[in-house]
């Protein structure tokens, strides 16, 4: 079975029986498909449905679910174990969601305990070199053998010699002392599930060879700590998610108030300074260089020369609407037509112009039919040619 | 020891509802009115180099509600400080600007405008902890109820006092060009306002109030470049009590007996009683008035409710600016407070100004129910 990262695709699925949240999804009613392609994938559907939790292995690609997540099976891998930015996973398209984006938002993360990956004798054993801790292993030189059977076993070599250590993927005849035990056994007693004594007294854990050696041998190693460990073994205390919100009315005021005034006649308003004569965008009351009221306007662009460029490729909320934005989307710095210096301006570029935009360039304003004077007056600019 | 000078106050006309200005253009309103004043300027030599602005990042809804009016402060180029407390607190902290040496010149500058939320009582909710106290709902309308039930309980205060307090109020109101609520009321008006939280009725609370002060503050050798009358500031004292409210005794005073201590202390102040001609209080609630003026020492311990039939108020001259009750926001109130004290000490307070005040009080509160208390002694 391919692994990625460790983990196979269906071990997310094998799991999620133990890791379902059930009275996270009492007033949940949603079915989500899953359509994993390349080696190790599948094609599966889940269905929540008022507390309860259904997993179907299926045959051929899912369809006709509330949502219906696509991802090769490394993408969906890296995403479930956070080995991958899920939000470039999105914007470069290795995931693609048909149907409602927002169940797998609003609804996975309170339907299901996060994933963590099953630990593996082999993940063990193969970071015995990382774990080595030369300053213990002076004058010391052994040979220990593992021999794990059952499911994620293997039979190993470690080296101990001048201070150093080695794996070999194979079991050494000339062993100092050989230890034999299923996988899961060496599994929790690296774990420290199982105590190490009781093992050994309990025929558990069958020893050949010199047994001192193996007690030693536990020196020369820090502790295997799988990632996302230190987590678990902290206490698992109760958090309290809400929103506060308080409905606001801001104050445009006479000098914003100028401005949105003029996007509904699709006009751009500056304030100027009496006295050092600079130009404010969007206006304000007051030159904070000068300290001067500004109390002049003049009308500036609509036309601008582009100075910087701000591509997004994460998806965030729209933060006028809440919903999720299209990426990438691009924040253009611009310097409106008749500014008196250099004072930019900030806007949205027409998607259609994302690859074509330079600094430099000419852009024109393109304003949206019905305006009221706010934000959404000025739909975006575009390249002007 | 060095002397700080109160050299000018500003107000902005207090109003229920603001809603042609941002609240930096009304700063820049009485920053300007400051200035006209005064002659503070902002250049480099002999300008005022430190500026300490009060405000409130939830009623403004933004974070680090300051970095929006950088600009109007002048706080281009020099140096800033927000107080995120109630505003008298920021005229502590400049005082300690100017009495370390650091700086000679500080003005002080607070706004809020309660009008922007949808609602006061929410954004009040917010400071209480997000597990229960938000849960339950409580804010500062309702957490002050139980502390005028305690009041009353304690001093056997009477509807018939709390509305003679509101009455009173907005009759000075009526003198004050910067007050809010200034219509007249009689004693039924209060009494069968509508219940808003028993036993605050909808006259007993503050009316929603949108307001921005600024008062330009100075070491003694350099006041006179910009006034001819400085009032002094000689005390000023604070005092926090616990968050939870069920670790306090709601009708025991302790945070404004202890502030009141400590800037008596300072001012040298032995005896309150006789040494106090003028006090503004912050009033938010009409049970408030006696109860603080109790705290501050004007009366006995329990006798703030037979002070109000005594006349208490009309003796020490309590709130001739018509108080809290006649409408200020509710962060702002504390420099509202102080700017009719400096006013009254000057002899600037027109209609209301009072006769032979050489020593003023002003006091401001936050938090539910008095958690946080403030006390400032002025001097002539």
């Amino acid at each position: 079975m391919a692994e990625y990262f460790g983990t196979a695709v269906e071990d997310i699925f094998n799991t999620m029986e133990e890791r379902f949240l059930s009275e996270g999804t009492l007033d949940v009613d949603v079915t989500i498909g899953y359509n994993i392609s390349g080696e190790g994938g599948g094609n599966w559907k889940v269905t929540i449905k008022e507390g309860t939790l259904k997993v179907e292995d299926v045959d051929g690609e899912v369809t006709d679910c509330t949502a219906i997540l696509n991802a090769n099976a490394e993408t969906f891998v890296g995403v479930t174990l956070g080995k991958l930015d899920a939000g470039e996973a999105f914007s470069s398209g290795n995931i693609k969601v048909d149907g409602d984006l927002t169940v797998l938002v609003a609804v996975l993360p309170k339907a299901f305990k996060p994933f963590k990956p099953v630990i593996k004798a082999s993940a063990i054993v193969e970071s015995v070199e990382e774990r080595f801790r030369p300053e213990k292993a002076e004058g010391v030189d052994i040979k220990i053998g593992y021999d794990l059977s059952g499911d994620g076993g293997g039979q190993w070599t470690v080296v101990v010699k001048d201070q150093t250590c080695t794996l070999k993927e194979v079991l050494d005849d000339d062993c100092t002392v050989i230890m034999r035990m299923e996988a899961q056994v060496f599994v929790d007693l690296n774990q420290g599930k199982l105590d190490g004594g009781t093992a050994f007294s309990s025929g558990q854990v069958k020893v050949d060879g010199d047994i001192g050696a193996a007690g030693q041998s536990a020196s020369l190693f820090e502790k295997y700590v799988a990632e996302g460990a230190a987590e678990e073994e902290g206490e698992e205390l109760i958090s309290l998610k809400c929103v506060p919100s308080i409905n606001q009315r801001y104050a445009t005021g006479p000098t914003m108030g100028k401005w949105f005034d003029g996007l509904k006649e699709k006009k751009f308003f500056a304030s100027k300074c009496p006295q050092c004569g600079r130009t404010l965008v969007p206006p304000r009351e007051i030159c904070a260089q000068c300290r001067v009221r500004c109390n002049e306007f003049v009308e500036i662009g609509p036309d601008a020369t582009v100075t910087l460029i701000d591509v997004v490729y994460y998806a965030s909320p729209d933060p006028l609407t809440g919903k999720i934005r299209e990426t990438p989307y691009t924040a253009l710095f611009m310097v409106l037509d008749g500014v008196s210096r250099d004072e930019s301006f900030a806007h949205d570029l027409n998607p259609k112009d994302i690859d074509r935009i330079k600094p430099g360039m000419k852009v024109r304003p393109v304003w949206a039919e019905k305006r009221t004077g706010s934000y959404k007056d000025l739909l975006y600019f575009e390249i002007a040619d | 020891m060095k002397r700080v000078a109160v050299c000018a106050v500003a107000q902005y006309k207090c109003d229920s509802n603001i809603w042609q200005k941002r609240f930096q253009g009304m700063l820049l309103d009485v920053l300007e009115d400051i200035q006209k004043q005064t002659g503070m300027h902002f250049s480099e030599e002999g300008g005022v180099r430190s500026i300490v602005s009060a405000s409130d990042d939830v009623f403004d809804a933004r974070t680090i509600s300051d970095n929006g009016m950088t600009d109007v402060l002048g706080a281009h180029y020099r140096e800033e400080e927000k107080m995120a407390q109630e505003s008298l607190n920021a005229l502590g902290y400049a005082m300690s600007i100017i009495l370390s040496g650091h700086e000679d010149v500080v003005y002080v500058a607070g706004h809020c405008k309660e009008s922007q939320g949808e609602s006061r009582n929410v954004c009040t909710n917010l400071s209480y902890d997000p597990f229960y106290g938000r849960a339950m709902g409580l804010d500062y309308t309702n957490v002050a109820a139980l502390q005028a039930r305690a009041y009353m309980e304690k001093s056997g205060l009477t509807e018939e006092q709390m509305a003679k307090v509101v009455v009173r109020a907005r009759q000075w109101a009526e003198k004050n060009p910067y007050a809010n609520a200034t219509e007249q009321v009689e004693l039924g008006d209060v009494m069968y306002s509508p219940m808003l939280c028993d036993p605050i009725r909808t006259m007993h609370a503050y009316p929603v109030s949108d307001g921005a002060v600024v008062m330009l503050l100075a070491s003694e050798e350099r006041a006179h470049e910009f006034t001819d009358n400085p009032v002094w500031l000689t005390g000023f004292g604070s005092c926090m009590d616990s968050y939870f409210l069920g670790d306090r005794d709601l009708a025991s005073n302790f945070a404004l007996k202890n502030a009141a201590e400590r800037a008596y202390k300072m001012a040298g102040v032995k005896d309150a009683k006789k040494e106090i001609d003028l006090v503004e209080v912050m009033d938010c609630y009409a049970y408030q008035q006696p109860m603080w003026l109790e705290g501050l020492g004007l009366c006995g311990d329990g006798e703030g409710a037979k002070f109000i039939d005594e006349e208490g108020p009309a003796k020490y001259n309590v709130n001739l600016s018509g108080g809290m009750l006649a409408g200020n926001p509710i962060m702002t109130s504390g420099l509202y407070r102080m700017a009719e004290a400096v006013l009254q000490l000057k002899g600037d307070a027109g209609e209301r100004q009072a006769a032979d005040v050489n020593r003023a009080i002003a006091q401001s509160t936050t938090g539910g129910a008095g958690q946080f208390h403030t006390v400032v002694v002025l001097e002539k």
